[in-house]
């Protein structure tokens, strides 16, 4: 018997109670599974805590579900909705296209632009060969006529490319020339290669069309047993304008099209201007067709947009400059972003269902191994009750999701500072493309993946998950440990996503006197970043919990908030780099990368961010003297010694993974005070470069004292506050001994300080010391 | 160095980075010593030795292909020490039949791994 293998998602991640959410399941080797609702507690095995804890709920919808096995088409094509056949051609036609290919030796056929059916071998393309060559195929069913260049295409060089052939005559030609300038394609002139290509061949027969295959560009349509019809010969690279002619277009006319002249008009069947129908706010997925039918293309698994064009020139950086020098779309044939499968079962959740983090649990067969499965999503209060709430960083989540460092990333042995801890569902995504991956990862065609969603299953946001790399719960698995002490203390809280956040902006946060975040705060689109920010400047008490926060600059469009788009740029801390001339999100046409490059560098928001990381081993906090100023002395109340947090189920401290410092420089508030400090971490830990424009030996853990995570608290306007820990293993530092120890003590005098109505302590305290002071004189 | 076979190589950075790690390798080879074996063995993970620190930063960037990991058998009871493919959609494979009964343990058992690649290579 197969492998029991259960994995599903929700089409939400965050609701109210009473709402309805729906699972999307796929299972292998069974046709049922167990489900039950749970709410999530603590997520972390570790056996020096409390382990993992789960509370079963009473749900309509548990027990024995049927579950089928589930297909997901990868890769990202266009698909051009042609109900009346105009792209039907039986007579003569011409193709053409610029092109940039990434990946033309990956050893397939790859369709650029066609009306084929790869598996009935009916229509027509224009693909690139297995052989890596540009090819020109026709088909009438039993045989197909093929056309192929004389010479392989380069890499990541652009082509102006087309396919003719003359009905008539059935002569084929194909026109092949490299359009490279000096600044748009890896190599330049001094580079002796021959780009050019133009062959000729009369076909024996001539194409004949189904009337229900697609006109797809970057893929070609087939067909399986099991899934029916799905789409094969998927591309690797870009495409810049394109189109297609119902006549053989002369040397000379395409000649003119080479050179950035408008295509004619007579013949034209379709003719895609890919840099039209953008905004300076972005640009969706419709690719327009300025030709007499209005044939407009629709991209699936979102079709990179806002990429370079085959006229770009190096002196614009953005699209949103120069529309017409960006009319690039990239396609990689293991792009993801929603799984598509059916739903397996709606659910209305319980009016009275309190907020938490809760999951649909799924087992198949004895349930263990893949054969479990947590579906997790997060519910509010229809009405927000509670003083306090816990902000769950699910934008981090998306940017993490199914990430595949561990096995495919050169980088994290080094940066980690060990090798990885794998477990059995890495090895599962890691031989699976359907997965999709999170944009720590890189397409197999080596670009960056710069979108992720999370209608699709995300194996690491799950309890008990350990991140490979780190060998640690990573994210939210680290986040129930701050969920399990709020339960364990007994305070009354709601949770909060970043998804309310960015959607509701300030309003989601508002009602709630207390807001704690999650151990790794990275990823905040600005309407997020900027709700924060009038959050605490309003009055708000915010409690930042983790380290690297506030750092990455990511987009959500409001309609699809499950996707992620992010591009890494700026600083050299990143999973990969965005292209030049390719900085900004094509969702916003905002520069992505880091908070930084705006001047918003997380120090300004809660006083300090990313000092540097290194993983591995963690440090305790020292007391610093501020903590000993009478106006201060309630944050270490009761609290022994000068030592805080020598353990930690983070690798045995509360200070490490990555840790945030402060800096006046970078726009921590001249009033912040530190109240204890880490420091002495072992040399893997390395400084961020904004640290510093050079790098050298001595920016390591024991070389240099800004690798350190300083518990920084600071008062705002309005009675607001702020009381940031600076380190990821901070939380995982909460559950040791029952909850009982220095860091639990400490993090409930300061959220037990944040919920009381009116000053602040330290405020109350300094106001009645200056009364006391100036009586004196 | 096999000059016919890399003359088949478009890549010639292989031949550079062979060549710095020939050098390199030739000298860790010399400071492979019971001491250093002894103080990882003790402390896998956290700050080091000079020493050991070079041997380690080494080892973590052999081609991918060439580095050894560990997997889960069973949280915090046992685990193998696995060979990475390098090649995605291959899984890792098993080196050998070990069972080591903590992390620790089972880092200090892939750190021998390496050791022995050095010293063999
Ligand atoms: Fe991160």
């Amino acid at each position: 018997m197969a492998q029991i293998k259960i994995f599903g998602y929700a089409d939400k991640i965050s609701v109210k109670a009473g709402d309805t959410i729906q699972f999307h399941v796929s299972a292998d080797g069974t046709s049922t599974a167990e489900a039950h609702l749970v709410r999530l507690i603590h997520g972390d095995e570790h056996p020096h805590g409390p382990g993992f804890i789960e509370e079963e709920i009473d749900c309509v919808a548990n027990g024995t579900w049927r579950v089928e096995k589930q297909f997901t088409q990868v890769g990202a094509f266009l698909e051009v909705a042609d109900p009346d056949r105009k792209l039907a051609l039986d007579g003569s036609i011409t193709l053409c296209a610029f092109i940039w290919p990434t990946w033309p030796d990956v050893g397939h056929r790859q369709c650029l632009l066609g009306r084929w059916d790869n598996d009935k071998n009916h229509g027509y393309g224009l693909g690139i060969n297995p052989s890596g060559r540009l090819e020109f195929w026709v088909g009438c069913g039993n045989e197909i006529d093929y056309l192929q260049a004389e010479l392989p295409l380069q890499k990541q060089a652009w082509y102006f490319v087309a396919a003719t052939f003359d009905a008539r005559t059935g002569r084929a030609t194909l026109y092949q020339e490299g359009v490279v300038n000096r600044y748009n394609s890896l190599l330049g002139k001094v580079a002796p290669v021959d780009y050019r290509s133009h062959v000729s061949e009369v076909f024996r027969f001539r194409q004949h069309n189904l009337p229900d295959t697609p006109f797809l560009v970057a893929g070609s349509r087939d067909w399986h047993a099991l899934r029916g019809h799905f789409v094969s010969q998927l591309y690797c690279g870009k495409i810049d304008r394109c189109g297609v002619f119902d006549r053989p277009l002369r040397r000379e006319e395409l000649d003119a099209i080479r050179a950035g002249e408008p295509p004619p008009s007579f013949g034209m069947v379709a003719c895609w201007d890919t840099t039209k129908g953008y905004t300076d706010r972005g640009i969706g997925d419709l690719v327009v067709d300025i030709g007499p039918n209005r044939l407009d293309a629709n991209g699936y698994n979102r079709p990179v947009r806002a990429q370079t064009g085959y006229n770009w020139n190096g002196r614009n950086d953005c699209f949103r400059l120069a529309p017409h020098e960006y009319g690039g779309i990239e396609f990689h044939a293991d792009a993801m972003i929603d799984s598509n499968w059916k739903v397996t079962r709606t659910l209305q959740l319980p009016e009275t269902l309190r907020s938490g983090a809760y999951a649909m649990r799924l087992r198949g067969g004895d349930g263990t191994g893949l054969g479990e499965e947590y579906v997790v999503f997060f519910v509010r209060p229809r009405v927000p009750t509670g003083r306090i709430a816990l902000l769950f960083s699910t934008a981090t989540y998306l940017a993490y999701a199914n990430e595949r460092f561990a096995t495919d990333g050169h980088i994290v042995q080094p940066m980690a500072g060990q090798p990885p801890t794998i477990c059995e569902v890495d090895i599962e995504i890691y031989e699976n493309p359907e997965f999709g991956a999170g944009c720590y990862d890189s397409h197999a065609d080596g670009a960056g993946v710069c979108y992720s969603s999370y209608r699709r299953p995300m194996v690491n946001m799950r309890p008990k998950y350990r991140i490979a790399a780190f060998d640690l719960p990573w994210n939210f698995p680290a986040d129930l440990s701050i969920l399990a002490w709020l339960e364990h203390m007994g305070y009354d809280y709601d949770v909060l996503t970043d998804e309310d956040v960015h959607l509701e902006g300030v309003a989601a946060m508002a009602p709630y006197a207390c807001i704690l975040n999650s151990t790794h705060p990275e990823y905040h689109s600005e309407r997020m970043l900027d709700a924060h920010e009038d959050y605490i400047a309003g009055g708000g008490r915010f409690i930042c919990m983790g380290a690297n926060s506030f750092c990455c600059n990511v987009a959500f469009r409001d309609d699809e908030p499950w996707i992620l788009e992010c591009r890494k740029t700026g600083g050299h801390w990143k999973a990969w780099a965005a292209r030049p001339g390719e900085y900004h999100l094509a969702t916003t046409g905002q520069m992505g990368g880091i908070w930084t490059g705006f001047q918003r560098w997380g120090q300004k928001l809660v006083g300090n961010t990313f000092a540097g990381e290194g993983f591995a081993h963690s440090q305790p906090y020292r007391r610093m003297p501020d903590s000993y100023d009478p106006a201060l002395s309630w944050i270490t109340e009761g609290i022994e010694g000068d030592i805080i947090g020598d353990f930690g189920l983070g690798n045995g401290g509360a200070a490490g993974i990555e840790i945030d410092c402060y800096r006046l420089g970078f726009g921590t508030p001249p009033n912040a005070k530190i109240i204890a400090s880490s420091g002495g971490h072992p040399d893997n830990y390395i400084a961020h470069d904004e640290e510093g424009a050079y790098s050298h030996q001595g920016f390591s853990g024991t070389h240099n004292y800004i690798l350190r995570a300083d518990m920084v608290y600071f008062e705002a306007p309005n009675n607001g506050a702020v009381f940031a820990t600076g380190s990821i293993a901070f939380g995982m530092a909460l559950p040791i001994n029952g909850f009982e120890n220095n860091v639990s003590q400490l993090l409930s005098n300061v959220v037990n300080a944040f919920v009381r109505p009116g000053p602040l302590p330290s405020s109350a305290i300094r106001e009645g010391k200056e009364s006391v002071e100036h009586l004196a004189i | 160095m096999l000059p016919l076979e890399y003359d088949r190589s478009q890549d010639r950075d292989i031949i550079v980075r062979d060549r710095f790690d020939t050098l390199r390798r030739e000298f860790l080879r010399t400071i492979v010593t019971p001491e250093v074996i002894e103080e990882h063995r003790r402390s896998p993970l956290g700050q080091h030795s000079e020493r050991l620190e070079r041997l380690l930063i080494y080892f973590r960037q052999r081609p991918l292909d060439e580095r050894y990991a560990l997997r889960t058998v069973e949280p915090f009871g046992k685990y193998q020490v696995v060979r990475l493919s390098g090649h995605r959609g291959t899984p890792p494979r098993a080196v050998d039949e070990t069972i080591y009964a903590s992390a620790n343990e089972a880092l200090h058992g892939l750190f021998l791994h390496c050791i022995r690649d050095l010293l063999e290579t």
